[in-house]
């Protein structure tokens, strides 16, 4: 598979990729430092400030998920790769104050050395930070092994949560349970259907036959399971469904969040049948669509497929994934 | 007179791993193609480029004060495990060398085997894991056993990047358990691992710039 993308000099793709996104998105968010992205309207100083990290290449994630209601700052790293810890202690001690960080990594090797690094200087300094790790992938590892469970598209229910929760004045240690319990109540597996490429090196980072898809693959290509025939819009959801109830020991009468993330190139046409056929199955099952989003949030360049997301909601999560929003790549008034 | 390791020695030891690198930055991502994403010789590359400014840089006299600053400046490359790895074995380098301006061979390997604690302390990577442990255990190793029978810190650093080069090679037969390769399970059997390759290349290096001194 050839590459085929509209890119400058490799070399500068992550700083004119941010000085892009802040300009499509002045108004709400700034580069500031060593290319952190931060809001143009600071929360006050008095609540709990929300910071992540991680790779490029991924957009809208995870920068765009920076604004009121949502993250404070986030720590880009390059494209596929995680920011080293210099930066990541940059961004705390900015976001540092006496209400507290709370930092949000997603379960990525590189993501959880450079975090570990930054927490240990972030303790010796006497920062107020605590650390909440989204592992959700069941592709990768069972519940009882989280360590190899990935950190997917779920990072947005967490983020959407505990920054509700810290915009309404909640402790840290009150932000920290809710980012954990909406953590623990959730479960994702992703699918593709076709490839992608490498920006900067042009390596093919996922190939897939004509006639096949994966089930189980993570962002950046790494199979995680099945590889099987393609197959329809609802067998697809067939499949894929079942396995994340089960993980999340979904019972009649629960309220469930879905999330559909494109990765690249599978058009909302696509999703929306998916969806479609997700609230079916969860009818025959008496449990609730309570909430749904589906688009474009976590993307690995232009490979096809999404990630499916289930989370359980209780009524403070509902009211927290309800709760207002003005980050770019997800706006609730 | 005992022989000891300067600033200068040090200097060298440094620019001669980073020269290895680059003569072999290509060989490195061909490599990551195979588990990874293909980029892992242009992170080594910039993390050698941060070394070598890192260097040029560093104010303050003194062994501790420069492979705390070659540490830090490897830790600010972001590309993703590399370098808060590598960055953490110069630094933890550095603060084994506490007071010792001008270290032994014996105080030398000692400060090799707390950058190796400080590395294994940010990943469970045993070695058989296919990651850069399996060079660096073995070439911290090797340069403790040739120290503690006598040699020069010249000699200690060829049987360190011997020992580390072979523990490169072996990775070849391994599957991945650790790092992104992981995800390709038995497929990534057959590629020598990246990571330990960029370990046993700065071994190399290492000893090819003390030997320069000599």
């Amino acid at each position: 598979m050839a590459m085929k993308k509209l890119i400058n000099d490799p070399a500068n793709l992550v700083p004119e990729l941010l000085e892009g996104f802040a300009l499509a998105n002045a108004g709400k968010v700034a580069l500031q430092g060593s290319n952190l992205v931060v809001r143009t309207s600071p929360k006050s100083k008095d609540k709990v400030a929300l910071v992540t990290l991680g790779g490029s290449g991924h957009e809208p994630a995870l920068s765009g998920f920076v604004g009121e209601g949502m993250l404070d700052i986030s720590v880009p790293g390059e494209i596929f790769a995680a920011p080293g810890p210099p930066r990541v202690i940059e961004a705390l001690r900015l976001a540092n104050r006496e209400a507290g960080v709370l930092l949000i990594v997603l379960n990525h090797a590189g993501d959880i050395m450079s975090a570990k690094i930054a927490m240990d200087m972030a303790k010796k300094e006497g920062l107020n930070v605590k650390q909440v790790l989204t592992h959700e992938d069941i592709s990768s590892g069972s519940r009882e092994n989280p360590d190899d469970r990935r950190g997917l598209v779920g990072c947005l229910a967490v983020i959407k949560a505990a920054g509700a929760a810290a915009e309404q004045g909640h402790s840290l240690d009150e932000c920290l349970a809710i980012a954990e319990r909406m953590e623990r109540n959730m479960a994702t597996l992703a699918v593709a259907v076709s490839g992608a490429t490498h920006p900067c090196t042009g390596d093919v980072i996922a190939e897939i036959p004509e006639d096949v898809m994966v089930v189980g693959m993570g962002q950046h290509g790494e199979a995680g399971g099945g590889t099987q025939s393609l197959k329809t819009a609802d067998e697809t959801a067939d499949i894929m469904l079942p396995v994340l109830l089960e993980d999340i020991q979904a019972k009649p009468g629960d309220e469930l969040l879905v999330m559909l993330n494109g990765v690249g190139s599978t058009t909302l046409m696509e999703l929306y049948l998916v969806l479609r056929r997700i609230k079916q199955i969860l009818e025959g099952k008496g449990i609730t669509l309570a909430r749904s989003l589906v688009g474009e949030y976590l993307t690995v360049q232009e490979m096809g497929g999404f990630q499916m997301c289930v989370a359980r909601l209780d009524e403070e999560l509902k009211a927290l994934w309800d709760a207002p929003s003005n980050a770019p790549a997800l706006t609730v008034k | 007179m005992p022989e000891t390791i300067d600033c200068n020695t040090m200097t060298r030891m440094l620019r001669g791993a980073a020269a290895e690198i680059r003569e072999q930055h290509e060989m490195l991502s061909r490599l990551d193609s195979v588990g990874g994403d293909g980029d892992h010789g242009t992170t080594m590359l910039r993390a050698m480029a941060n070394l070598e400014k890192a260097i040029d840089a560093s104010a303050a006299p003194g062994l501790k004060p420069l492979l705390y600053d070659v540490g830090w400046a490897i830790l600010g490359v972001d590309g993703g495990a590399t370098g808060p790895l590598l960055g953490t074995l110069f630094m933890s380098m550095s603060e084994a060398l506490e007071g010792k301006d001008a270290p032994n061979p014996a105080e030398m390997a000692a400060a090799f085997e707390a950058g190796l604690a400080g590395v294994q302390a940010q990943t469970k990577a045993q070695v058989g894991d296919k990651t850069m442990i399996d060079a660096l255990v073995p070439a911290v190793a090797a340069l403790r056993t040739s120290v503690n029978g006598g040699s020069d810190i010249v000699d200690a650093l060829r049987r360190a990047a011997e020992a580390a080069e072979q523990g490169a090679a072996a990775t070849r037969e391994l599957q991945a358990r650790f790092g992104r390769a992981r995800n390709i399970k038995e497929k990534s059997i057959g590629t020598q691992d990246p990571g330990a390759t960029s370990v046993s290349l700065m071994f190399k290096g290492f000893w090819k710039g003390a030997e320069t001194h000599a």
